[in-house]
């Protein structure tokens, strides 16, 4: 059965930044030079082929774009500046907008208005709830930032933190059981025996905290800032949704802060690297962004820096109006960046990506398979 | 015998020929032989120390005969004709042996190859002894030119020549000037109008006092001889022109390839399946429409429509190919909202500025699909859902994948063939065509306008495929050829010709018949054949033909060529 190409895709993916995708005339150098190419995927020059032909079904189901991690080598060789990372990248803003089932993804990545829009409103209504229940139902005061009678309570906080975690955890969790449909299940041709899934289940982890596919590429750096935000990040949210008592007391715990501090260095530091690395253009990766890059780093540096401060300002300062004041202003980034950029945005790719890395396993053990099925079908018989 | 003194030259040839035969053994061989005084090898005979060997020689040993063992004639037997002039002999007094396109190249035993190198420089030596001296003469040229083909490259031979203040007499088949460019719209890749282009070149034609421009004209004849031809003219229904002229310039164009021909295609069958012409036609009038005058949203150009396939032509037609991406331009900036497909095999964007066209047709984003040579698109109804006229089935040979596309106008780009009376041409003006149909020229390298009929000149894509540069470029070096020729005023004459002895003749008129040069003439008088020898060839028909035996071929006489096969045998017979 023909593939009915779609003209109209190339002109859909421009909002999601592939502007150059239609310059390229395969010449292959991209896949060649890629130091993640292998097979039996063997890109960026065949997801660019899809994208320019609009076979919209076979670029659902395609994983590529995620095991590409932009080193931008590829974007360096081609001899027609049609810049395969940056298509790349474009091919994984479009892939979260089809995963994600709700539609709001593809709203924001079409118009950063419109996500510039819902950030503001939710942190408006983050706020709102803030400031109302600290004046009304709390039963604490302005004036106390933590332990008894504090503005806004440890253990209502948490509560709040694990609701929005679990919603978002459902939110992200159908996309990525989407995902899996798209990629794998709808593939009759694929036979993946349930052991498998278990057998290579160690990647998921493996990949999430090592990216060492990412270590592979030529150039170290963008792999170890990579690392770097990762982890602090990792850290920063194990802290709050485990350790939040720690690091709302009173007194200072070196055991939970000590990691704050360095989570809190890691994410400020990487997150200016990257915003001076766009401003500057001079990085590969660096070269193009979409709005979302620009909005994701902004709430990174804002919530940080307001998280760094609001700590300053009560345990250097002992300014505890001011640091409840600041508090209720990290969590109208927090609520958001999290709220949205999660499920919806950018940040999906830390569930997206070590997915990619196991599904496309899985898949590379099932083409594996049905390759020696039909070399044993193909084979003369014996004599 | 004894008294010649014969100077035997061994051409090594780099390695060309000395890998294989013994040159040393060549010449050490040749110096045995009567009346040789003198026998060396060489690297490079026709280098120019090579050359001064045969000069020094020549004037020192007094040397009268030379033989030169080496490549083809063809090759280089003018540069030691000269030299033998430059030395003080007549230069007929030379006889090559060819032992590289007949020995080395052929033959992979160096021992037999040496051997036949042997017989043949042998061969050459016995001949040599009977060459006798023959000297060039020269004719009157006649300055004007006839232009047969009023398109692009005959207009531009015209403008030439006329400019140099020579009469030209254009001679065009339809009724206007313009060829096969007035039918286009724009021009790749720089997107200039093909009309703005031709009517400033066919307004200076027609205002030029020295070209006389003869529409709705053929040529039913021509005789006579480079600088010395006569050409009858049929003008209109019933005109008729005779002219005399010293040049023929063909440049009688292409037709495109009958779209017909591919039946799964569906050309003349299905409504919106059109050839690139009849898109040139929709562009020029800014009508762009479906048959059921809908404005089409989809365009599929599909390439190499008769040209790379062995059914057809497996020539590449050159000019599709960039005339398609010009489409994509063109329909784009018709119509801003279309999509626009490619379905190629190849993309061939050689020549100045095509290259960067193609990117450029890229970047607006044309879709490029290339299917396999050997495979052909194929076109099937669209279903009720579909927005378009047609779909296009093709193995998309980049993705691997089997895939169709909406299309609402199918353009095929139709090749370039040779056009159906190219075969009365060439025979008219003596010249040969390819197996494609094509003129042929001299050299498809160092002489690509001239022909093997002197003073008959090819120019455009008569000779072959070729975009407007190309036959621009060829039509300005057929004038400049041919306008060498007008200003040297005389045109000479090749001393090697055959020749009546009207004593012995018994006017049989065999000969007259067979010429494929018409260049004997009989004399109904004296009823007694005439070669021309200004047209005479020297093919040897005539002398093998003649039942008196009176026709002999200059610097081919029976005794020449019998003492070269007699060299030969008796080489042979010495061997055991």
């Amino acid at each position: 059965m023909a593939i009915r190409a779609n003209p109209r895709l190339v002109e859909e993916l421009e909002h999601y930044g592939a502007e150059d995708v239609a310059k390229c005339y395969h010449c292959g150098n991209c896949s060649a030079v890629c130091p993640f190419s292998r097979e039996p995927f063997l890109f960026p020059r065949k997801s660019m082929r899809y994208l320019q032909m609009g076979l919209e079904e076979k670029l659902l189901g395609n994983l590529e774009p995620w095991l590409c991690y932009y080193c931008g080598e590829c974007s360096e060789e081609c001899p027609r500046e049609a810049e395969p990372g940056e298509t790349m990248m474009s091919m994984r803003r479009w892939l979260t907008s089809r995963y994600d089932f709700t539609g709001i993804s593809k709203l924001f990545y079409r118009s950063w208005k419109a996500e510039l829009a819902a950030i503001l409103l939710v942190a408006l209504l983050t706020g709102a709830g803030f400031l109302l229940f600290g004046f009304r139902w709390g039963g604490g005061h302005l004036g106390v930032y933590a332990g008894e009678g504090a503005f806004l309570t440890t253990g209502a906080v948490h509560v709040f933190d694990w609701i929005l975690g679990c919603v978002l955890a459902a939110f992200l969790g159908i996309n990525c059981a989407r995902m899996w449909w798209f990629s794998i299940g709808k593939d009759r041709t694929l036979r993946i025996p349930p052991l498998a899934y278990l057998r290579q289940a160690f990647l998921l982890p493996v990949h999430f905290f090592t990216q060492k596919r990412y270590a592979e590429c030529g150039k170290k750096r963008p792999w170890a800032i990579h690392l770097a935000l990762m982890l602090s990040y990792t850290t920063m949210l194990v802290l709050i949704m485990f350790f939040l008592h720690a690091m709302h007391s009173e007194r200072t715990v070196w055991a939970a802060h000590g990691f704050g501090y360095l989570a809190t260095i890691g994410l400020l530091g990487t997150s200016i690297y990257a915003l001076r690395g766009r401003i500057r253009k001079e990085e590969t990766h660096y070269k193009h962004s979409h709005e979302t890059d620009w909005i994701f780093l902004i709430l990174l540096v804002f919530v940080a820096g307001t998280g760094i401060l609001q700590n300053v300002l009560y345990r250097v300062f002992h300014l505890d109006v001011a640091a409840n004041v600041v508090y209720v202003v990290h969590m109208m980034g927090v609520v958001p960046m999290l709220g949205l950029e999660v499920p919806f945005s950018k940040w999906a790719h830390l569930a997206y990506r070590p997915l990619a890395m196991y599904f496309s396993e899985l898949q590379a053990e099932a083409i594996r398979e049905r390759e020696r099925a039909v070399a044993a079908a193909g084979a003369p018989l014996p004599a | 015998m004894e008294d010649r003194r014969i100077g035997v030259y061994v051409c090594n040839c780099g390695t060309n020929i000395a890998k294989v035969v013994d040159c040393d053994a060549v010449s050490d061989f040749a110096k045995k032989l009567p009346g040789v005084a003198v026998a060396r090898s060489y690297k490079y005979m026709c280098s120019n120390p090579g050359q001064e060997m045969i000069i020094q020689d020549i004037r020192e040993l007094s040397l009268d005969r030379v033989v030169v063992a080496a490549c083809s004639p063809r090759m280089h037997e003018p540069t030691f004709r000269k030299a033998l002039q430059t030395a003080g002999i007549n230069p007929y007094f030379l006889e090559m042996a060819n032992i590289r396109e007949q020995c080395s190249w052929v033959h992979d035993d160096a021992r037999a190859a040496t051997d036949k190198a042997l017989a043949l420089a042998h061969a050459a030596v016995r001949r040599v002894v009977h060459h006798e001296p023959l000297e060039k003469r020269f004719v009157d040229m006649c300055p004007a030119t006839l232009v047969l083909g009023g398109g692009i490259a005959g207009l531009t031979a015209a403008l030439e020549l006329s400019d140099a203040g020579q009469p030209v007499f254009l001679v065009e088949k339809d009724d206007h000037l313009g060829g096969n460019l007035a039918r286009v719209d724009l021009t790749a890749p720089y997107l200039d109008s093909a009309r703005d282009m031709l009517a400033d070149r066919i307004r200076r034609v027609l205002e030029s006092p020295k070209i006389e421009v003869l529409l709705r004209s053929t040529l039913q004849s021509l005789s006579g001889f480079v600088g010395n031809f006569r050409a009858e003219i049929r003008v209109g229904a019933d005109g008729a022109r005779t002219v005399d002229v010293g040049s023929v310039l063909v440049a009688t164009g292409f037709r495109e390839f009958d779209a017909r021909r591919i039946e799964h295609y569906g050309y003349g069958r299905l409504p919106n399946v059109v050839t690139s012409f009849e898109l040139e036609r929709m562009l020029r009038e800014g009508r762009i429409l479906t048959r059921g005058g809908r404005v089409p949203k989809y365009f599929a150009m599909i390439h190499c429509v008769g040209s790379r396939n062995p059914e057809y032509h497996g020539y590449c037609s050159r000019v599709c190919c960039m005339t398609a991406l010009k489409y994509g331009h063109e329909i784009k900036s018709a119509l801003p909202g279309a999509y626009v497909y490619d379905l190629y095999i190849d993309m061939h964007a050689f020549g100045k500025g095509c290259e960067d066209f193609y990117r450029r047709t890229a970047e607006m984003k044309t879709m490029f699909l290339m299917y396999a040579k050997g495979t052909t698109p194929e076109i099937v109804p669209s279903g009720p859902d579909d927005d378009c006229e047609m779909l296009i089935k093709v193995h998309e040979v980049l993705s691997g994948e089997e895939i169709e596309v909406p299309a609402d106008l199918v353009v095929l780009m139709v090749g370039m063939e040779a056009r159906e009376d190219a075969a009365d041409v060439a025979h008219l003006v003596s010249i040969s065509q390819d197996k494609d149909g094509w003129f042929i020229e001299s050299h498809p390298k160092l002489d690509p306008v001239a022909t093997t009929t002197e003073g008959v000149f090819i120019a455009g894509t008569c000779q072959a495929p070729k975009g407007i540069p190309g036959s621009v470029a060829q039509a300005e070096a057929a004038a400049a050829r041919i306008l060498g020729k007008i200003s040297r005023g005389k045109i000479e004459v090749d001393a090697v010709f055959a020749e009546v002895d009207e004593t012995r003749c018994s006017g049989c008129r065999m000969c007259n018949e067979l010429c494929p040069y018409a260049a004997i003439e009989y004399d109904a008088a004296t009823k007694r054949s005439r070669v021309i020898s200004a047209v005479c060839k020297a093919c040897g028909c005539c002398v093998a033909a003649c039942p008196s035996g009176a026709i002999q071929g200059r610097h081919f006489t029976d005794r020449q060529i019998f003492s070269q096969i007699e060299g030969v045998l008796e080489w042979a017979s010495s061997q055991g």
